[in-house]
């Protein structure tokens, strides 16, 4: 029972800063399009990424929520990957604020993906 | 044994092992030098990465993954489609279990009213042992068959006698078992045809009772509907329903052909706040029924109970099982006669039965099937002289007019089916009645499922299958040289026997 209260805890949680992430992005906030310039994918893949990351929350906070914790899941490694490669982990004088934000959505989505691992289609339902 | 293009599948699962991480190494280095859009591919593949190690090293459930990894997966996934597959493209046209897809649109044809005359030969395998009608070398006019009319309770001397006027009822299924809009359209067919439809052991039927057509109502072994919070019986609850126009006949169900021995149960999946209103249950856990009724412990409380009933309702009341041990069901008639309490109505119902949820080794491995069944209770109620005190009633796969022919002359009266209405409300046998996840909207309560379900277009079908068997019993009974069903007797059928013997002394030379 607990585990499951913090399973919904950690789906709010994640849904909460990928809304805010994807919105950044869709209004065009001058530190995203700084942050898409740097990795030349302005403005095609700033768009793609916040609808994948609008996509995962919606999901996490609907009876397919281990759907959208592999999404999500799967948005922060690619953070990951273009903070550790391009972009650094201090970004517009943040003070690594985006990192930290970055890390908190990927333990959430993360621990949501390993509580719900059954409820993933082809992965989880076809071993039970 | 080597053959030249044997799959090795450790050779192929270690090159799957190694080449995702290739594949993620690759991908890898052209988002890097490339174009950052190709890190979609490296997320992908580190996270299959990651999948496949949890597989191999960090799970201990299942061996194939353990040893294999990502490969091994396609047997799941292959497995799990496997169903779909065989019925679709595989399997033959007569090996379907458990209605073959020739059996199945007899029914699918019957019910749109459409032409189910077949040519150049018979697909069943007629060498195998299978059950034949003898016609005759002197059939009647069809015209000259009389009508269908099997008077219920006329034995009993009592005033709600119930005449039946087609040789098919609809089975038990309850509003819990399948969805409102299938009960609403098998309810509306049954009172388009004029035939009668028994209510399940779902409680109150209050979808069955909309369409005003006649109902029989079971009474199950946990008496939804008519208990007392202890189980027993809530006798005025009974006697209400049972003053009630619709209510024909009241069958109380001692077991049942898909569970013999164990008492009804629905998952809980499949019980919304409607449902355990109806039926005066807890939401969220299934609900098992008692194996037995609390007050029947033996043949003496047995008949007493039937009695009971028999006085509370008022009506034509008779009892459902499959057969189990013949000694005990003749003790049961002995006792019947002793209290001079016998049922106005038996139904027999086959071990084959198979609407309800089950645990599989009751449904496969427990109770007699129906031919085997019916004509020794037939044979036990002769030989005890009260077969003409009552009616029989047969159900078990009789979804077609052949067989429910056979259960004609093997003794039954009255035929019954639930599958064959399924069939005909357009059942795609997707074998997934017990998870409320009917993907043509019958067993199901959800609604996105359900909407798929148009009441009336069904009415019509279900009520065209009434009709349709009832033509094609008027036909194989003139081509039997009978004018009622009651002249039917085990000498016009074929039973292969013969063809059983040979084939186990070939067995055992």
């Amino acid at each position: 029972m607990k585990h499951r209260k913090i399973t919904y805890i950690a789906q709010g949680v994640a849904a909460i800063l990928l809304v805010i992430a994807s919105g950044m992005k869709f209004i065009g906030h001058e530190h995203s399009i700084a942050i898409f310039e740097a990795l030349e994918m302005e403005p095609n893949g700033r768009y793609i990424i916040a609808i994948i990351e609008l996509g995962a929350a919606i999901l996490l906070l609907s009876s397919y929520a281990g759907v959208g914790s592999v999404l999500a899941v799967g948005v922060m490694f690619g953070a990951v990957i273009a903070h550790l490669t391009k972009l650094g982990l201090v970004v517009n004088d943040d003070g690594g604020l985006l990192v930290g934000m970055l890390l908190v959505v990927f333990v959430c989505a993360g621990y949501v993906m390993v509580s719900r691992r059954r409820e993933i289609p082809m992965v989880g339902g076809s071993q039970r | 044994m080597k053959t030249a293009i044997a799959v090795n599948l450790e050779k192929i699962s270690r090159m799957t092992n190694i080449g995702i991480v290739l594949l993620l190494v690759g991908s890898g280095m052209t988002g890097y030098f490339v174009s950052f859009y190709f890190h979609f591919l490296t997320v992908f593949f580190m996270m299959l990465v990651l999948l496949n190690l949890h597989w191999r090293h960090g799970q201990t459930s299942h061996a194939l993954l353990s040893n294999f990894g990502l490969i091994a997966q396609f047997r799941y996934i292959i497995e799990s489609v496997g169903p779909e597959f065989r019925q679709y493209l595989f399997s033959s046209d007569t090996e379907e279990k458990p209605f073959s897809r020739v059996e199945r649109a007899e029914v699918y044809n019957k019910a749109k009213g459409m032409d189910s005359s077949s040519a150049f030969g018979s697909l069943l395998d007629f060498d195998h042992a299978e059950m034949k009608l003898r016609h005759s070398f002197y059939p009647v006019d069809k015209d000259a068959v009389q009508p269908f009319d099997v008077a219920v309770g006329q034995a009993r001397g009592i005033e709600s006698v119930y005449h039946i006027k087609h040789p098919i009822m609809i089975s038990a299924m309850s509003y819990g078992a399948l969805g409102q809009n299938a009960v609403r359209a098998l309810a509306r067919g049954a009172k388009r045809a004029g035939a009668a439809m028994n209510t399940g052991e779902g409680g109150y039927p209050k979808y069955h009772l909309m369409e005003g057509c006649d109902l029989i109502f079971q009474m199950g072994t946990a008496k939804f509907g008519v208990r007392h919070e202890d189980g027993r019986l809530d006798e005025s609850k009974l006697a209400e329903l049972a003053a009630r126009d619709e209510i024909k006949m009241i069958e109380i169900k001692l077991s049942q052909g898909a569970k013999p021995g164990k008492g009804g149960l629905l998952p809980k999946e499949k019980i919304t706040a409607e449902i355990a209103e109806l039926r005066g249950v807890p939401l969220g856990s299934d609900v098992v029924s008692p194996a037995h009724h609390i007050e029947c412990t033996d043949a003496e409380s047995t008949v007493e109970f039937i009695g009971r009933i028999q006085q509370v309702g008022g009506l034509p009341t008779g009892i459902k099982f499959c057969l189990g041990r013949s000694d005990e069901f003749r003790e049961l008639v002995k006792e019947m006669k002793r209290q001079d309490t016998v049922p106005d109505f038996i139904t027999v119902d086959g071990a084959e039965g198979g609407t309800g949820a089950a645990p599989k080794s009751f449904m496969d491995d427990v109770g007699l099937p129906l031919f085997k069944g019916l004509p020794l209770v037939d044979q036990i109620l002769r030989e005890e002289g009260v077969r003409d005190r009552l009616v029989l009633f047969a159900a078990g796969k009789l979804i077609s007019p052949g067989r429910q022919m056979q259960a004609f002359s093997l003794g039954a009266d009255v035929a019954y089916s639930a599958r064959g209405f399924l069939l005909a409300l357009g059942c795609i046998q997707a074998l997934q009645c017990n998870r409320n996840t009917c993907p043509v909207g019958i067993t199901t309560h959800r609604a996105n499922l359900e909407q798929g379900l148009d009441i009336e277009d069904k009415a019509v079908r279900v009520a065209n299958y009434i009709e349709a068997l009832h033509h094609d019993y008027k036909e194989l009974l003139a081509a039997t040289g009978s004018i009622t069903s009651s002249q039917l007797c085990e000498d016009n059928i074929y039973i292969p026997i013969r063809t059983v013997m040979q084939r186990s002394d070939e067995e055992a030379s």
